[in-house]
């Protein structure tokens, strides 16, 4: 008995289901961008190659360990209001608020650092309109950072309502929700930073 | 037990592992095509990784699971190819 509801799968993703549209969506997206990108740099390998060096590496890797790190803090996060809300709910709701804060606090490091590496860029007068490797490189990345702010929006909304022990083990979908989210953020970086940084 | 209980932290460390490996590739001045496989093929192995168990998909019927299972395997194979074709 108890190994059939182990193994039974769930009839829907974890979160709203309307919020699994928006991460389909904008996987659709992401992902017409990324083969846009890597069909564009067959037309002109040398300048694809040569514009990547012009990248920091480290702080794109800095970056990817940051969001990883931040997703594996949001599972915590809703694991805490799933194992423990049952029976302490206020502490859960404490635990799961410290878990998103600091999920929350590496997502504001990957906003500092990519602005800090957006001015490096600018500073060299590098623009969209550059060469078509920036244009890319540009255009994915800001997309990305806006998802990340919006990330963050949603991070906060929910911590706000831990606050106030919001989220309990029959009611937690908001949570769920906003987690598919952010995972989504991480998704996508965890394919752009080895296509746009890395592979040549 | 302790396998169940580790299982999200060592998820979480082959993770960081396939991303410094990545970055490790990225520091050698010769790129190889074998290095942008191997670069693709962890991607995909931290893309399903993150698909099946932090957005928890493993645990949701195969229909849901199978749209970003797809998803990441066609842009990978796509970008595989373009780039198969230049180098």
């Amino acid at each position: 008995m108890t190994k059939q509801v182990s193994t039974k799968k769930l009839s829907h993703p974890p979160g709203d289901f309307s919020i699994w549209i928006v991460i389909y969506v904008e996987l659709l997206t992401f992902g017409l961008l990324f083969m846009g990108y890597a069909f564009s740099r067959r037309s002109d390998v040398e300048l694809f190659n040569a514009s990547q060096l012009v990248l920091n590496q480290t702080s794109g890797f800095i970056n990817t360990l940051i969001l990883i790190t931040s997703s594996y803090f949001i599972v915590k996060a809703v694991q805490s209001i799933k194992t423990m809300a049952k029976e302490h709910q206020a502490q859960a709701n404490i635990l799961a608020s410290k878990w998103i804060l600091s999920a929350m606090f590496l997502g504001l490091v990957f906003l500092v650092i990519k602005v800090w590496e957006f001015s490096n860029i600018f500073s060299m007068g590098i623009t969209l309109s550059t060469n078509i490797y920036f244009m890319f490189y540009l255009m994915l990345t800001m997309f990305h950072f806006m998802h990340v702010m919006l990330g963050l929006i949603i991070l906060f909304n929910i911590r706000q309502k831990m606050r106030l022990d919001g989220y309990s083990l029959e009611d937690h979908i908001g949570l769920e929700t906003g987690a598919s989210y952010w995972h989504l953020v991480d998704l996508l970086w965890i394919v752009l930073f080895p296509l746009v940084y890395i592979l040549r | 037990m302790n396998h169940i209980k580790y299982k999200l932290e060592l998820i979480w460390l082959s993770l960081i592992a396939l991303s410094l490996f990545a970055y490790i590739m990225g520091q050698v001045e010769y790129f190889p095509k074998l290095f942008s496989i191997l670069l693709l093929l962890g991607t995909l192995i931290k893309g399903q990784l993150i698909i099946d168990y932090f957005m928890g998909m493993k645990q949701v019927k195969l229909k849901y699971r199978l749209i970003p299972t797809l998803w990441l395997t066609i842009v990978i194979i796509v970008i595989a190819a373009t780039y198969y074709k230049t180098n």
